[in-house]
């Protein structure tokens, strides 16, 4: 099915990832310089505030920032950052995104209308959905 | 000098991503051949950064392939890799890459799929020079 083909431009593209959540705490202890690399300062003092479950926090916000990517199409591309893409919460507890720096410039060339993320826990592991709607998707890297 | 970066970054290839040290051949591609995903790649240049000193962040690998060129510069409106970004990456980056066999067909987001365990352990060779 071709959802957008009678809409121009419009674009709906999803990404997925999956992170081990032991992985993504290893990295934290061992390198000193990963979470300021990788995480914003909100996003460190609410993964890092909850004690028990801060990996799983960590891996789950790991995961949604590569979703977001993917669903960009470019991964980490020249100039991006991984803080560029932050991953907050409602006061519901869902999870939203704030875009910043080389990743905001690009959702504003591509016209980026709406983009959800989606973060899920299970058996180790973080998995996160991200769907991004696109209003000039021609502007986006080709499939 | 480089022999030496790439047996570390050999050593952190295969520690991150689980492979004997006789798999990460250097011709062999970090995603493409290895498999590397985000998170290996993040883990792989800590792990040069522990054994090395030398510390590369996974966010600065787009600009040390692009070498300073501007983004206008470095790709075409088609978003393909332009002559002068090929060039710049034949001469310093990836050897391996013959400027007119990609011209007109390298999308830039596809560079890092030709990123090599030898692109990557030069690079760090070239890092460490400065």
């Amino acid at each position: 099915m071709q959802a957008s083909s009678n809409r121009p431009g419009l674009r709906i593209r999803v990404g997925v990832d999956v992170v081990g959540i032991d992985r993504v705490g290893r990295l934290v202890d061992e390198n000193a310089g990963l979470l300021d690399e990788v995480f914003s300062a909100r996003e460190q003092a609410y993964c890092l505030a909850k004690r028990a479950t801060r990996n799983r926090h960590l891996a789950g916000r790991f995961a949604a920032k590569e979703a977001v990517l993917k669903a960009f199409g470019t991964g980490l591309a020249t100039r991006m950052r991984w803080t560029d893409v932050e991953i907050l919460n409602e006061r519901s507890g869902r999870p939203k995104v704030e875009l910043h720096g080389e990743v905001a410039a690009f959702a504003d060339r591509g016209g980026l209308s709406d983009l959800d993320v989606s973060v899920s826990h299970s058996d180790g592991i973080a998995v996160s959905h991200a769907v991004a709607v696109w209003m000039d998707g021609d502007a986006l890297p080709p499939d | 000098m480089t022999t030496d970066y790439r047996s570390a970054v050999q050593e952190a290839v295969a520690g991150a991503l689980g492979l004997g040290e006789d798999e990460v051949t250097p011709d062999a591609t970090l995603m493409d051949d290895l498999g590397a995903e985000s998170i290996d790649l993040l883990d792989i240049l800590f792990r040069i950064e522990r054994s090395t000193g030398v510390k590369i962040a996974a966010s600065d690998l787009g600009d040390e392939m692009q070498g300073g060129i501007p983004e206008d510069d470095f790709g075409t409106p088609e978003g393909h890799v332009s002559r002068q970004g090929l060039d710049y990456l034949h001469d310093v980056v990836m050897p391996q890459l013959d400027p007119d066999e990609w011209e007109g067909k390298l999308q830039a987001e596809e560079v890092i799929n030709h990123f090599t365990v030898q692109n990557l352990a030069d690079m760090v060779g070239r890092r460490a020079g400065k």
